[in-house]
């Protein structure tokens, strides 16, 4: 029993950021139609702001602050160079173009960084824990699970309340109406990709909190995490995102937990295997966008 | 007929338009100098840069070879290095050097034999390598199952007697620890569970959440798991509440380890070489300081020079730069003196010997525990995956 508790709260921290995760890549989709293949590297360059904060002697929490407002600041650069000209372009155009960023980000990480993994520093207390109702729970566990509630919480209150997150419901709805009605393009758009890059950057210091190193390429397997767990929720949907994170942090953990040890190394083909399962009963994810019209054929 | 004759006067020319460069030896360079194998083949081609330099400087090897060194990068990618093998094939190179892991070394296995030109891999450890590869394939560095073995007789001399090994199958070098369970086991300890992951793996919490359910703790957990991976692993285990003693391979001899703080400390692993004082590796990295200007953060740059004084050494026995001549003398070598060890060939199927240094990590830096020997017949045979 406390083995699977313990167990269960490694599946929210972990399903957390895969949240976090998802949710950046579907407000993007949501509203231009756009899987961000780029997301990956607004997190490895939250990575580099932290390392480079961490050599210069800069207190974590400062650098975290950085480090989060450096990719929401890129995210937006990277919709104003790469994505701006190919607006009205199809999707497939919007979807390569993604790759190209991802690749010139890398190669210029690679050339002018370096192609070698970094080491960055930490502060100790992150590699602590704590003993909570009779649970050893690690310190960036907590710090996961805690900024994941902020951020959805945020979230939430951001879509409901504020003006800009009105304007972006309005326009994931029908973008053409909304710009009808007054509202701006660019500044929805724009939007859309700092608060997508607010969340690579919360999500990217958690991401390196627990390898401790960044490296060129590391932006690709998270944003491949990603895009299984946004397709799982359903594309567009931001409650299906958060959705599919913790449902794929779930099964990644328990199976990791609780499989057998000689099926272990048939760990991740099975969970990719229960992914489809779910998605051959519910075609357009867990909680489907409206927009989204995909039929069970 | 006529075409015939074009294609052979067409032939001639080419060979005509190569410059005859006879007294230069050419190494071709088939490495990872970006992607994920670029932390250790990047300091490698650091290496070797300053060997060939020092040699080139005084007069090439003999006063007679000068080396060329033609230098493509494989991205890491096991296509991209068979076609960069073609490549420099195709430009005649007298020696290869494949990166450092052996499955994209692998890749540019029928290439390398083809041609019969020998490649020796940058750094890769697993004893397989020249198994699978045939007699033109070497490598550059101590074999996994001499470091298992190592690390096993360290461990049980002592004390501990039980062990938990994570391994991965993803690749042949991350599945170091079953032979040190092998090894283990024969020395009479007891394995208390095994685990794996996948390269890349961010989150370790359920493995060590396992592990720390445990009872009894064992006393070692053994791994072959390199950075990213390490770094998570490590600091999962810790916030679990695991203090088994770690124990790593070469993989982890790179500054993030190093930086790791509190968690990484006491563990041990074993790599390629140490400065002790006086010896040559020490000679080498003042030289790297006075070349590049900073410190050796690795032992890859000394391997690097290694693999230089290898081919160094053949070339002289062979007195030339014939690839089929090269590879026999390669594989007669005796006793070359590296900047980490003496390095043989003789007698192995490629795999060379070499010296085995157990390193433990205090206070954020290198502590020897010792260069051992370990014993010949514990040595496990190489196990294909």
């Amino acid at each position: 029993m406390e083995l699977l508790l313990q167990q269960t709260v490694n599946a929210i921290a972990l399903g957390g950021t895969y949240a976090l995760l998802a949710l950046g890549l579907a407000v993007v989709f949501s509203i231009m139609g756009l899987i961000n293949f780029a997301h990956g590297e607004l997190m490895t360059i939250a990575g580099y702001v932290l390392m480079y904060c961490g050599l210069a002697g800069v207190p974590f929490a400062i650098a975290a602050a950085l480090a989060i407002g450096a990719a929401m600041l890129a995210a937006v650069l990277m919709e104003m160079i790469a994505f701006r000209p190919v607006r009205n372009a199809s999707g497939e155009t919007m979807l390569v173009t993604s790759f190209a960023v991802s690749m010139v980000l890398q190669v210029l990480f690679q050339n002018f960084i370096a192609a070698r993994s970094q080491p960055v520093l930490l502060p100790q207390l992150l590699s602590d824990s704590i003993s909570l109702f009779g649970l050893v729970i690690g310190v960036n566990k907590i710090a996961a699970i805690v900024a994941t509630i902020v951020m959805l919480a945020f979230l939430d209150w951001f879509m409901r309340k504020q003006k800009h997150g009105i304007a972006m419901r309005a326009a994931a709805e029908d973008f053409a109406v909304a710009r009808l009605m007054g509202i701006r393009a660019n500044t929805v758009i724009s939007a859309a990709f700092a608060l997508s890059g607010l969340l690579a950057g919360v999500a990217a210091v958690l991401w390196v909190s627990q390898r401790a190193s960044v490296d060129p390429l590391m932006g690709f397997a998270p944003v491949l995490k990603a895009f299984i767990a946004a397709i799982l929720g359903g594309l567009g949907s931001l409650r299906g995102a958060v959705a599919g994170g913790f449902v794929l942090g779930f099964i990644e953990i328990y199976l990791a937990a609780f499989l057998p040890s000689d099926m272990q190394e048939f760990r991740e083909p099975i969970g990719l295997g229960i992914v489809v399962f779910i998605m051959l009963f519910r075609p357009n994810g867990l909680i489907p966008a409206a927009s989204l019209k995909a039929e069970k054929v | 007929m006529k075409k015939a004759l074009f294609l052979t006067s067409l032939l001639a020319l080419s060979a005509l338009s190569q410059p005859v460069l006879a007294e230069d030896l050419k190494i071709g360079l088939a490495t990872a100098q970006t992607g994920g194998l670029a932390p250790y083949d990047a300091p490698v081609i650091e290496g070797v840069n300053i060997a060939v330099d020092e040699i080139n400087a005084a007069g090439g090897i003999d006063g007679k070879y000068k080396i060329d060194l033609i230098d493509k990068d494989v991205r890491s990618d096991a296509a991209q290095t068979s076609i960069a093998t073609q490549e420099l094939v195709d430009q005649q190179v007298s020696v290869l050097v494949l990166p450092c892991d052996a499955d994209p070394a692998l890749a540019a296995i029928s290439i390398v034999a083809a041609a019969e030109i020998p490649a020796i891999s940058t750094c890769a450890s697993s004893p397989t390598l020249p198994l699978v590869g045939g007699d033109y394939m070497f490598a550059n560095f101590p074999g996994d199952n001499v470091q298992a073995t190592v690390s096993a007789e360290w461990a049980w001399g002592e004390g501990y007697k039980s062990a938990y090994i994570i391994y991965s199958p993803d690749a042949q070098y991350t599945t170091l620890p079953l032979y040190f369970k092998e090894v283990f086991g024969k020395l009479g300890g007891d394995i208390l569970g095994e685990d794996t992951y996948s390269i890349g793996q961010q989150d370790f919490s359920a493995i060590a959440t396992r592990i720390a359910a445990l009872d009894p703790q064992p006393d070692v957990i053994m791994t072959a798991a390199f950075e990213p991976d390490f770094p998570s692993l490590l600091k999962a285990l810790r916030a679990a509440g695991v203090k088994s003693q770690m124990i790593g391979s070469d993989g982890i001899d790179s500054p993030t380890t190093f930086s790791l703080g509190d968690v990484v400390e006491g563990t041990v692993f074993t790599t390629a070489g140490f400065a002790t004082e006086g010896s040559p590796m020490e000679a080498f990295n003042k030289k790297y300081k006075e070349v590049t200007g900073k410190e050796t953060q690795t032992v890859f740059n000394a391997v690097g020079y290694d693999l230089i004084k290898v081919i160094e050494a053949a070339v002289k026995e062979a007195g030339s730069t014939d690839p089929k001549a090269l590879r026999d003398a390669i594989a007669n070598l005796e006793n070359v003196q590296g900047a980490t060890s003496l390095i043989t060939y003789k007698g192995t199927n490629g795999m060379p010997v070499r010296q085995v240094s157990l390193v433990r990590v205090t206070g954020g830096d290198r502590e020897l525990i010792g260069q051992p020997s370990p014993t010949a017949d514990l040595v496990p045979a190489p196990r294909m995956q």
